[in-house]
């Protein structure tokens, strides 16, 4: 029992970890929204997104295998790929507030 | 909505659909399968999944939230209840509109008037603009014929539901009537619905000819988008490859349109059949069914009707339908009006 106890604190200490670290990447993604926004770019580059797959999938050594972490690295972009779309919408309204 | 692509779809096609849904508003969730892609798309985009659809690579698409947004449960779980002075339709009680077809005579809208009443109905119906099937038929007497229905519903303590075929009616009608009733002809007449929805009487509106449950919900949607939200559905059967009856009686509409709205659902067992010994079972059957009420075309003197004499029941049929109608209902855990007592004097 001690044992379970002890790998589940662990569990949840990775946790914080992938919470921090996500939210960490999430800002990165926010920063490259606004480049993209100031260049015209749209916010979905799918080559790009397909490029980060093939990352992970690349420096994945296990036990998850390729499709598994495709999958939880879809969800990831997913949310991202909102995060964006929303900072953007909030950009249309603040310019069109401003008049221009 | 859920897009689920072909199985030798390219990751371009798949690419060119989440760039196509992001556009039209939605949030993409891609869920990449052995096999498939699958996109689930949510959020408040503009919903055309037939567009989606057709694009490349696409196996099919699952719309999941309903087109009609004011008239589902979602918006309103409690049930709507219409209020018209002591007459409350969605209640606990069952209501019964009945009367003649067409208003003819005078004599005629009192007699029948004054039988409906003695009965237990609480709601006059009648026509007085009549959509016939045919330009040769009957018309109806207009005005004259509404105030004819008026002033016999209330020497009764009756309330009104007239037919308004269009636009131009609203305003006579809403002189007269208590409530504004929508012909299955008139279902999809979307400039009339609109008009309705301006105003701030009740509406009651036929489910069309054809009409799945969806478009039903959807006529009454535009009624509640104008801010009329007193509408209630009538089920009055469907054309099927059945020709026996005039129309299928669809009972199933009944719970289907309770579960899926609000909205009080009325049944108009006259319609439906056609025949008025084939009136009587639909209506048991109808609030057996949970029918929140019924339409039913009554006549002082069928047989010399001026329209739908063969649907019309005779007083005494209809008398004896509401004391069978008067077990049926509590056995379901509605109420029926008691007989008035003048008429329990009567029969005495």
């Amino acid at each position: 029992m001690h044992r379970l106890a002890e790998l589940r604190g662990r569990i949840d200490e990775i946790d914080l970890q992938l919470v921090r670290l996500l939210n960490v990447r999430a800002q990165l993604a926010l920063e490259i929204g606004r480049i993209k926004h100031e260049a015209g770019e749209a916010v979905y580059q799918p080559a790009r997104e397909a490029e980060v797959l093939a990352h992970v999938r690349e420096v994945n050594s296990g036990p998850l295998d390729g499709g598994a972490l495709t999958r939880l690295f879809e969800r990831i972009i997913d949310e991202n790929r909102r995060l964006e779309r929303l900072a953007d919408a909030a950009r249309a309204i603040e310019s069109k507030e401003r008049g221009e | 909505m859920v897009v689920i692509m072909k199985e030798r779809a390219t990751e371009a096609q798949v690419q060119a659909v989440i760039a196509h849904l992001m556009d039209m508003g939605y949030d993409v969730h891609r869920s990449t399968g052995a096999n498939q892609a699958v996109l689930g798309a949510v959020g408040d985009g503009t919903a055309d999944t037939g567009l989606i659809e057709v694009q490349d690579g696409v196996d099919r698409v699952h719309r999941i939230s309903v087109p009609y947004k004011l008239a589902s449960r979602t918006f309103k779980p409690e049930n709507t209840v219409i209020t018209i002075d002591d007459v409350r339709i969605g209640g606990d009680e069952v209501i019964v509109m009945a009367g003649p077809c067409s208003a003819e005579t005078e004599e005629q809208v009192e007699a029948t008037a004054a039988a409906v009443k003695r009965a237990g109905a609480k709601i006059l119906r009648g026509g007085a603009f009549k959509p016939r099937s045919s330009p040769y038929s009957f018309q109806g007497l207009g005005e004259v014929g509404l105030r004819m229905l008026r002033s016999a519903a209330d020497r009764h303590g009756l309330k009104l539901i007239t037919e308004v075929m269009e636009a131009s009616q609203i305003d006579v009608i809403s002189q007269y009537a208590h409530i504004y009733q929508v012909g299955a002809r008139n279902m999809q007449n979307y400039s009339l619905l609109r008009e309705l929805g301006k105003t701030r009487l009740p509406v009651m509106i036929k489910r069309g000819l054809s009409a799945t449950v969806e478009e039903w919900l959807l006529s009454a949607e535009y009624v509640l988008a104008g801010g009329n939200m007193q509408v209630m559905l009538c089920e009055r059967g469907i054309r099927t490859f059945e020709s026996y009856m005039r129309n299928t009686f669809d009972i199933s509409a009944i719970p289907v349109v309770q579960q899926l709205s609000h909205l009080p659902v009325i049944a108009d067992p006259s319609h439906a059949t056609g025949r008025r010994d084939k009136v009587a079972p639909m209506a048991r059957a109808a609030v057996a069914a949970g029918a929140d009420g019924l339409i039913i075309e009554v006549h002082c003197d069928p047989d010399r009707a001026k329209s739908d004499g063969a649907q019309s029941m005779f007083p005494a049929q209809f008398e004896r339908l509401m004391a069978e109608l008067r077990i049926i209902a509590p056995a379901i855990g509605r109420s029926m009006c008691v007989e008035p007592v003048a008429r329990r004097g009567w029969s005495r």
